[in-house]
């Protein structure tokens, strides 16, 4: 039998829409089905209560604190690591002696396991043994020792430090592809034109590189807010919710205080919000560049 | 080339053709225990193998799990069907695994071993509830004061029996980058055990009323958090973030003077001085002096599986476990942290014949004396109340504390907010 013309496409790219079906839509669907609920436990059934957990999730203080804790997140992360993967992709763009193993070990940080990371961390920042601390105090910057982990604000901002630390790397070389795109020429024209390192950074280098940093801020963003193992590892949401972003606040939820239905009904809505800025960034990212 | 016999060609012909079947004829069990360090999963291992040769029938294997994850994992885990056959326990997590129909009563089994072995009464009652028993008593713990008697010697200091003395012993212990009690604040069950701790020695062990009714924002209780932040000034700056490691890291590093914990011993002999005569237990101060209470557990063993061969292969290695001659190299997986719940286990020599418990056994009798006046919130004066295994789950002793430590709470409004926590995780 012959397939018209017209359905052959679909008949090729069909397999590919029914695996994504399969491994996305349906647990989304799932999720949905859970929250509309009133499953406790893992395992165990629920009756139909429409959007009960909707209505309790949104006014409950908890889930907007995690939200807005989730997006200050996504924003501090997004600028630290933007500022030192850009730095980093910058010195490695040059041509010095053992430029070629920097941009190998750069990776480092990224390949390392989270755990491995969390214990690495958590032992520098310890007051009992850990070196943070004595080279601080050396260096006058405090008087005594500082507790990273022990207040929400600075628990908050050591996370988004190692967080930051952990996966520059991965943006760094991103950038450092980007990078290597710009034609050395125009570089060579500037020069020639008397345009100091500023100009030429900022009218070729950061042109040139809006795309790939455009890409970066969707895949970051998307990234960063769902970043739950090395929060849960080093603080489990706390000191005192100082640190509970909403994938460690969908866990508390479910597996901690045993509401499932609820968390599911907290996981649609962080899932609507990121399909939202998905939608909103791509159309972005499509546009003309003259257009954006 | 050799020639070989019919006879012994259908000899192996037919090994090889019943190998499989005694292999298929072996009951195979999963163990999931808590007790992660590598020279505890050593010990269980060694115990575990000498099991499997002594039963060629049976062969079970351990995973360790995280203390952490385990209340999270074990329901999934059941619902997906490839849960433990047997699992490690602590009373509040029996009422979890019974809500979900993971568990039936051994209450028979637990009957017919404490003839023979005679347990505890309060590590049975612990998991008696519902009309039946949840789970098999298998070792205690109970929490100490620990200190260096030279270093209290050194700062004039006597131990401390009770807060005020104990607040007083922490200030004059903190100097010189020292800090004098090693308290957490973290909201983890490290914290719960040790703000109970405090709780239990200030009048304020009883969380419910006899009715089922919640007792937890009461005078004593607040009294009892108002002390304790008020020691926590004398406790590392990042206390807020510890569990049982860094505590233990503190003590071994003489950073910290005095810490709240199960045992030291074993970080104590590995990671520092290791001097015994140096290693000082004491019980935890009261408000008063007058009696001195504790946090105890009695850790258990749920026998999860609905398979009958396997029930009967997990009670087989139960009866094994419980034996006198095996019991107390289970114990001394961790010595000085686990204590008998048998009568026989007890006195038994595979337990003081440990060249550990040998050194340290001046403390380990400490701790065992210690672990006589023990209590579990929500398990208290003889009543069982399940509902605790949320609040328990939650860490809400520890979210408490922090609304004072970290949030600046009054502790009065603290503890009334904690109340209503409890109110709304048991509803």
């Amino acid at each position: 039998m012959k397939l018209p013309r017209t359905l052959l496409p679909y008949a090729f790219i069909g397999p590919a829409i029914l695996f994504l079906a399969a491994l996305l839509v349906w647990p989304l669907v799932q999720a949905v089905v859970l929250s509309l609920q009133d499953v406790r436990s893992v395992g165990t059934t629920g009756k139909w209560v429409g959007l009960d957990n909707y209505r309790e999730v949104l006014t409950d203080g908890t889930f907007w604190s995690s939200t807005w804790l989730s997006l200050v997140w996504v924003v501090t992360n997004a600028v630290l690591q933007t500022v030192l993967a850009l730095l980093a992709a910058l010195a490695l763009n040059q041509n010095f002696p053992g430029v070629r193993i920097a941009r190998t070990w750069i990776v480092l940080t990224w390949i390392i396991p989270t755990v491995v990371v969390v214990m690495i961390w958590r032992w520098l920042f310890s007051t009992s043994g850990g070196i943070v601390n004595p080279l601080l105090i050396q260096a006058g910057i405090i008087d005594r020792p500082v507790g990273f982990f022990a207040r929400p604000n600075t628990a908050f901002a050591t996370l988004v430090f190692i967080n930051s630390w952990r996966w520059f790397p991965f943006i760094t070389l991103m950038m450092l592809a980007g990078l290597t795109r710009i034609p050395g020429d125009l570089y060579e024209a500037a020069r020639i034109d008397g345009a100091g390192p500023w100009k030429r950074f900022s009218r070729i280098t950061w042109p040139l590189l809006a795309p790939t940093l455009g890409v970066l801020l969707v895949i970051g963003t998307l990234l960063s807010f769902n970043v739950f193992d090395i929060i849960w590892l080093m603080t489990s949401g706390g000191p005192a919710g100082g640190t509970r972003t909403l994938p460690v606040l969908i866990y508390e939820t479910a597996f901690k205080s045993y509401r499932m239905s609820e968390a599911a009904a907290v996981a649609v809505l962080a899932t609507l919000f990121l399909m939202g800025f998905a939608v909103v960034a791509t159309r972005w990212l499509a546009r003309p560049p003259e257009a954006r | 080339m050799t020639r070989i016999r019919k006879p012994h060609l259908l000899a192996g012909a037919a090994l090889t053709a019943l190998m499989p079947l005694s292999a298929a004829a072996q009951t195979e069990l999963t163990l999931w225990h808590m007790e992660q360090p590598p020279h505890r999963v050593e010990r269980v291992q060694t115990l575990l193998d000498e099991f499997n040769e002594s039963h060629p029938d049976i062969v079970v294997k351990q995973e360790p799990q995280n203390w952490g994850e385990v209340y999270a994992k074990a329901p999934a885990a059941l619902a997906a069907g490839v849960g433990p056959d047997m699992l490690f326990a602590i009373p509040d997590f029996t009422p979890i695994l019974k809500s979900v129909g993971a568990l039936t009563s051994v209450q028979d089994f637990v009957e017919e071993l404490d003839g023979e072995h005679d347990f505890i009464d309060s590590a049975v009652e612990a998991y008696s509830y519902d009309d039946g028993i949840w789970a098999v008593p298998l070792y205690n713990m109970s929490m100490n004061l620990w200190y260096r008697p030279s270093v209290l010697d050194a700062a004039g200091v006597a131990v401390p029996t009770t807060w005020e003395e104990w607040a007083a012993a922490a200030e004059t212990l903190t100097a010189d980058g020292a800090y004098g009690m090693g308290l957490p604040a973290n909201k983890q069950l490290y914290t719960d055990q040790t703000v109970y701790s405090v709780m239990a020695n200030g009048g304020a062990s009883e969380i419910y009323n006899e009715d089922g009714t919640l007792r937890f924002d009461n005078p004593e209780t607040v009294e009892a958090y108002t002390f304790y932040n008020d020691m926590l000034q004398f406790s590392p700056p990042d206390a807020p973030s510890w569990t049982w490691g860094e505590a233990e890291a503190c003590f071994a590093s003489a950073s910290c003077g005095m810490i709240l914990q199960f045992s030291v011993i074993s970080t104590y002999d590995t990671q520092a001085e290791g001097d015994a005569a140096d290693l000082g237990v004491a019980a935890i101060p009261s408000k008063d002096s007058e009696g001195h209470n504790t946090i105890a557990y009695a850790n258990a063993v749920m026998l999860l599986s609905q398979d009958e061969e396997k029930m009967e292969a997990s009670k087989t290695f139960v009866r094994w476990l419980l034996q006198p001659e095996n019991y107390g190299r289970f114990l001394n997986m961790e010595p000085g942290l686990f204590m008998p719940v048998t009568a026989d286990g007890a006195k038994a020599d595979s337990f003081w014949s440990d060249p550990m418990v040998e050194k340290y056994k001046p403390q380990i009798e400490t701790v065992i004396e210690n672990s006589q006046n023990g209590m579990l919130f929500g398990f208290t004066s003889g009543r069982v109340f399940p509902a605790i295994a949320a609040i328990s789950a939650q860490n809400v002793l520890a979210e408490t504390l922090q609304a004072i430590a970290i949030n600046g709470k009054d502790p009065a409004e603290a503890v009334a907010a904690g109340q209503a926590r409890m109110m709304d995780l048991t509803d």
